[in-house]
């Protein structure tokens, strides 16, 4: 079979990109941009004020020095580094697509390796073209559109709504498919979102610290556990009550329980469903995700909720795993913790799904006479997510340092030896610690300072911090002109709390301590590339989600459904805003 | 009214269905008529994965096949149930089995089959269980060019 399909769309798109990198580079769409990017134009704005005054102050002391007008360079602005970013984006992405659509033009596709894996390329580039328009064009424009409109509606509809990137893809997604359907030269592309979403999840590893995932890990456990076999259970109770046959109880509470349709799809081969049973059970779930999808964000919004406890909320509470990553990133859009917080939880489900089938093989095998008994070891292996080692390989290169100094937390390191001269302190800012320093010295000062660590539970490697190692930290400090270990880093800042401290001392502490600190380049990458992975990701699982499969939702498993997965959704609300601190 | 010469059953193992095959072999004669049995796989089947992404290829792959094994089976099964029908009454037999939407199915098999009859079952009430893939009744009466027969409610 040959799957290339002859057409000139790939072309078409990349010479689109191609264009749009271009208008960008050259300036063209400035005022496009400058509307769509408003708060980077207005740091374009502060930066080019502040260039302007800087020059017209080297200009004059030039002319009266009789000296020529000195030649300066405007400094980057957040607005210039966006168009730049784009235009990058746009001219790689474009000359690829530009390049393998003439090669698809020019070729005649035969069957093989080739003709497959080119076959993909078209679809990709479709899925990317609609990230690059919801991303750069929609998203920002509802953004302003909902703070235009706050004054007449008295709220942003944009944000209750959000109305993002995310959420503008994945119904860009489902329209696509239900209303102009896929294209054909587009369908094999398109089911490469599963493969970016995994990506992305396994990039993600690279941003967790040891003490974040055993925090993470240990409550998606608690609250998995506890919510996912107590929905099984239940499920299988309302199943028999309602008489609803053993294969539809069992893969209803596999679809219930566990992660929706990736349950349903695990085990409906392993308890015998009949294609009705799969019919409702899909349709069900996936009303059921679209609709918390849209829900949950509002509601986590409503109720003030932080990234740990939205996370583990919709972790726990949304049926459907795609679903779980897309109100995340619909409730906390240009930033990945929440994400984080609920991929983990995402990750437990998975873990859980082979004892969950395992479960519902032996309840099925015993309820039901005619049931083939079930090689458990066999279901183990074929149904463990591969992808979840991917993930843990990704966090232990990154502890162990691979792609940024070893103890890094959220891609920020501690390194004296980075620290730049110029952002090392200045005479007058040691002064003001010397000063400081004579004071704290002194038996007053050195028991507020006691007092002051005592109360903040301060302690340093073993030992609790006390007067001296202070003292001694400021005189490296003074010495140094900048921090040279982690330990005086973490004194000196909670030394900075400390009330009644010199304004100048205390800031000259705080700007010591954060030229310490650095961002890891690749760190910042994987960010980056994490967000556009999954809103790839999610369009194309939007173009997966079919009318056809939803209209399905109905009969029993609509009902038991509706009430196992309200009470879930509901539960799990009430344990998490009840018990769940946000602790990252 | 003369008796076709070939009769396009539209039957895919519901009530309806039923009903509309015990009518087609009324209508069908002997020697005359070829009774042709279309099967149609609701193209809803397609997008039974949903958006499933955190299984691994074979588990996905294994509910492919198993949603087909059991579709195949059941049409199998529902062709073999008429074909017997058929042969009893010594009326020739021809299968079609095809996945997409109903209507267009139906309308292209008897395009290409040249049917000068054909015949299916009364449309499913309103909160009837089943499948919703509903044969849309205007595409189908706008688009066939012969007579169409709706088996009357049992």
């Amino acid at each position: 079979m040959v799957y290339t399909k002859k057409s000139p769309a790939l072309l078409i798109i990349g010479v689109m990109m191609l264009l749009w990198g271009w208008l960008n580079a050259s300036g063209s769409i400035d005022g496009t941009q400058k509307w769509l990017q408003k708060s980077a134009y207005s740091d374009h704005m502060k930066v080019k004020e502040k260039y302007d005054a800087e020059l017209r102050v080297a200009t004059e002391m030039a002319q009266t020095e009789g000296k020529p007008a000195p030649e300066m360079k405007m400094p980057k602005s957040k607005f210039d580094d966006a168009k730049a970013k784009q235009a990058q984006l746009a001219y790689i992405f474009g000359g690829i697509a530009t390049l393998l659509g003439l090669l698809i033009m020019a070729w005649k596709p035969k069957e093989g390796n080739l003709d497959y894996y080119l076959s993909i390329f078209p679809g990709m580039a479709f899925i990317l073209s609609i990230a690059f328009i919801v991303r750069w064009g929609l998203d920002p424009m509802f953004g302003n559109w909902g703070k235009a409109a706050q004054d007449t509606l008295g709220f942003d509809f944009a944000k209750i709504f959000n109305l993002n990137y995310v959420v503008l893809g994945i119904v860009i997604g489902i329209v696509i498919v239900n209303v102009f359907k896929i294209p054909a030269w587009a369908a094999n592309g398109v089911r490469t979102a599963r493969f970016f979403l995994k990506t992305g999840v396994i990039l993600l590893g690279a941003l967790y610290s040891a003490t974040e995932l055993a925090q993470l890990g240990g409550l998606s456990v608690v609250m998995i556990g506890i919510f996912v076999l107590g929905s099984v259970w239940v499920v299988l109770i309302m199943g028999k009550r309602m008489q609803a046959g053993n294969s539809m109880t069992a893969v209803l509470s596999a679809g219930m329980g566990v992660c929706g349709v990736s349950a349903t799809v695990a085990a409906s081969p392993v308890v015998n469903a009949k294609a009705g049973e799969i019919a409702y059970t899909i349709g069900t779930i996936l009303i059921w995700g679209v609709g918390c999808m849209f829900i949950f964000p509002t509601i986590g919004h409503l109720f003030n909720m932080g990234p740990v406890q939205f996370g583990a909320w919709a972790g726990t509470g949304i049926l459907n795993s795609a679903q779980v990553a897309g109100a995340a990133l619909a409730f906390d859009p240009h930033g990945i913790e929440t994400l984080k917080v609920a991929e983990i939880f995402n990750i437990t489900r998975v873990l859980f799904l082979p004892i969950i089938v395992l479960w519902l093989a032996a309840w099925y095998v015993k309820h039901e006479e005619s049931a083939e008994k079930v090689d458990l070891g066999k279901v183990l292996i074929a149904k463990f997510p591969l992808f979840v080692i991917g993930f843990i390989l990704l966090f232990i290169l990154s502890t162990l340092g691979a792609f940024t100094p070893a103890g890094h937390y959220q891609g920020k390191y501690f390194s004296a030896e980075q620290i730049k001269e110029d952002k090392q302190l200045k005479g007058k800012e040691t002064r003001a610690i010397e000063g400081e320093l004579a004071r704290l010295k002194e038996a007053d000062g050195a028991k507020a300072l006691q007092d002051h660590f005592v109360a903040k539970a301060i302690v340093i490697g073993k030992h609790k911090a006390t007067p001296e190692d202070a003292h001694k930290a400021l005189a490296d400090l003074i010495a140094n002109k900048k921090m040279t270990t982690r330990d005086q880093d973490s004194l000196l800042s909670a030394t900075a709390k400390l009330e009644g401290l010199d304004a100048v001392a205390k800031s000259a502490i705080e700007k010591a301590s954060k030229a310490a600190w650095h961002s890891s380049k690749a760190i910042s990458a994987f960010r980056d590339w994490l967000a556009w992975l999954f809103s790839f990701g999610l369009i194309g699982l939007g173009m997966q989600i079919t009318m056809a499969a939803l209209k399905q939702a109905g009969g029993k498993p609509l009902i038991i459904g509706g009430i196992v997965g309200t009470g879930k959704a509901l539960g799990s609300l009430i344990v998490v805003l009840l018990f769940v601190k946000e602790f990252i | 009214m003369t008796p076709p010469l070939k009769l396009l059953l539209c039957h895919h193992g519901t009530l309806g269905a039923q009903a509309a095959a015990a009518y087609a072999l009324e209508v069908a004669v002997p020697g005359v008529t070829t009774l042709v049995h279309c099967l149609v796989v609701p193209e809803l089947w397609a997008g039974m994965q949903g958006d499933d992404w955190l299984n691994n290829a074979s588990t996905r792959d294994a509910f492919g096949d198993y949603v087909e094994n059991m579709l195949e089976n059941d049409a199998r099964r529902e062709l073999a149930g008429v074909e017997a029908r058929c042969k009893e009454r010594g009326i020739a037999f021809e299968a079609v089995m095809r996945l997409g939407d109903p209507a267009e199915v139906v309308l292209a098999v008897a395009a290409e089959t040249g049917a000068d009859l054909v015949v299916i079952g009364p449309p499913r009430r309103k909160g009837e269980e089943g499948l919703r893939s509903r044969m849309e009744m205007e595409k189908l009466v706008r688009g066939l060019r012969c007579p169409l027969l709706v088996a009357p409610r049992t």
